[in-house]
């Protein structure tokens, strides 16, 4: 490996990294690295985007290595960069990276993302009824396994709006599966059971 | 069962096994070679690592090779910096191979070959080497923008060529080749810009005021759109792509409000560049959750 240009933006040369500091790096990517990975291909269908944001994910950690939480926090701020990176990306801002190639081959080479059929179809279509934001939430509740403490610090708000936004989400995608329930078929009692500590 | 628990795409673990193990440790080493420059650039407003891929090398680590530099570019065509851009003879070699002791140099000459006749090319000198070429903004055309490789063994050094390109940073040594060991072994991953095609957006961007790009001496940041529209038409220079700063979030369009302030503005494509603006100056995206050590609450609730 060695060190080349990129003529941009380059602000002095750089210090050989400390050997200490890489061990750090990579002790944290080690830990974290499905972690990211899994987030982002449960988002995007879109490989690509999916490799180029991990990539620039992990750039983003070695940059602050100095300041960034101790773990468990430290995976918290994977997500909500992670998250970030990923909106800025849907919006138009699409950097393709180079040192992202071979993961972005990887990827589109095996990553087929599932097709749900039944009621799982039926639950996916409600879902993507949803707007980004309650879909966010309730898949960070379902997928990553947060409590809304957590939320809070991916998305950076405070923990009552986490709270309040998730039991809204959770009760509009439970009104989303009634609705597209055939009529005479009766709802359950609950459409599922609050996971967490919404009030 | 929260129902969204079962449509889940796919695990971590499942997520994991769809890279190499290589690909992945790869991946850090590269990382892990960029300069930690975070600290330098935290009080700007944007994102460290919205730009393409930015390496820094160290100017003692480079080959300053000027004389083979210009005995490579002597064949016909429109010159952008070091490469020739033209149509290329067809029988014409995509790289130069000129042997140097115990290292062969490369240089590219036709930076728009297809991948393939590149690594043909490589190949027949026993080399497996991956090249390719991004469309890069006017100060980065004909320079290595990316290369990594393995840790051990001979190495791949850059070639360097001072005045071919201009960095962000105000340096102008950048590499136009690579210095390849006979004796090289492994595989090598190497990225070069190139000019862009009409219409085509580029990859790889140099700050737009820097010094060969369309807006070089220009002062625009903290003025409002309707300051700054003015100052591109007299250098025939588009606005093609705004990144609006709301909640922290870029949100990109082709259009922006007046009255908001610019607080950067990037290479687009020919003739174009992208604004990013901001409803206030000076800017508050450093409070944004992103641009600090870690996430903590935001002022936006949404």
């Amino acid at each position: 490996m060695y060190p080349v240009s990129k003529g941009a933006n380059v602000p002095a040369p750089p210090d050989p990294a400390p050997a200490e500091r890489r061990r750090r790096f990579d002790e944290l990517y080690r830990s974290h690295h499905r972690e990211v990975l899994g987030y982002l291909l449960r988002r995007t269908p879109n490989t690509d985007d999916a490799a180029d944001v991990f990539a620039e994910t992990f750039l983003a950690a070695w940059r602050r290595l100095d300041d960034l939480p101790s773990d468990p926090e430290v995976r918290l701020w994977l997500y909500g960069t992670a998250r970030r990176t990923l909106a800025n990306y849907r919006r138009g801002e699409r950097r393709r990276l180079a040192l992202a190639d071979r993961l972005r081959a990887d990827l589109a080479s095996r990553y087929q993302p599932p097709d749900f059929s039944g009621e799982l179809a039926e639950v996916t279509a409600a879902f993507r009824h949803l707007p980004e934001r309650d879909r966010e939430l309730l898949s960070l509740v379902a997928w990553e396994g947060l409590d809304p403490g957590q939320i809070a610090t991916v998305l950076g708000c405070t923990r009552n709006a986490a709270r309040i936004r998730l039991h809204r989400a959770r009760r509009r995608l439970a009104d989303e599966l009634a609705r597209r329930r055939p009529q005479g078929d009766p709802p359950p009692a609950r459409a599922f059971a609050p996971n967490g500590d919404i009030a | 069962m929260n129902p969204v628990t079962r449509i889940s795409p796919v695990s971590d673990a499942q997520a994991a096994a769809l890279a190499s193990g290589d690909t992945l440790a790869d991946l850090a080493g590269e990382i892990a070679t960029t300069p930690a420059a975070a600290r330098a650039r935290r009080a700007s407003p944007r994102s460290a690592t919205r730009r393409r891929l930015l390496i820094g090398i160290p100017a003692a680590a480079a080959l300053a090779v000027a004389g083979l530099v210009a005995t490579s570019i002597g064949s016909p065509g429109q010159k952008v910096g070091p490469v020739t851009v033209g149509p290329p003879k067809a029988e014409a070699a995509a790289l130069s191979f000129t042997r140097h002791g115990g290292y062969l140099d490369v240089i590219v000459r036709n930076p728009l070959a297809d991948a393939k006749k590149y690594r043909a090319e490589f190949a027949r000198y026993g080399l497996n080497i991956s090249l390719t070429l991004v469309p890069a903004s006017p100060s980065l055309v004909g320079t290595l923008v990316y290369a990594s490789g393995p840790t051990t063994g001979p190495q791949i050094i850059p070639i360097s060529a001072v005045g071919k390109c201009w960095t962000g940073g105000g340096g102008n040594v950048c590499p136009v080749g690579v210095r390849v060991p006979l004796d090289f072994k492994g595989q090598a991953y190497l990225t070069f810009g190139r000019a862009a095609r009409p219409g085509e957006l580029y990859e790889t961007t140099a700050p737009a005021n820097a010094r060969g790009e369309a807006l070089h001496g220009l002062s625009y940041v903290g003025k409002t759109v309707a300051q700054v529209l003015p100052l591109l038409a007299a250098r025939h220079v588009v606005a093609a792509h705004y990144l609006l700063n709301e909640h922290c979030e870029n949100v990109g369009s082709r259009t922006a409000p007046a009255g908001w302030y610019v607080t950067d503005a990037d290479p687009y494509a020919q003739g174009e560049v992208q604004l990013w603006v901001s409803k206030t100056w000076p800017s508050t995206q450093q409070s944004c959750p992103g641009n600090l050590p870690s996430p903590t609450a935001s002022p936006h609730n949404h």
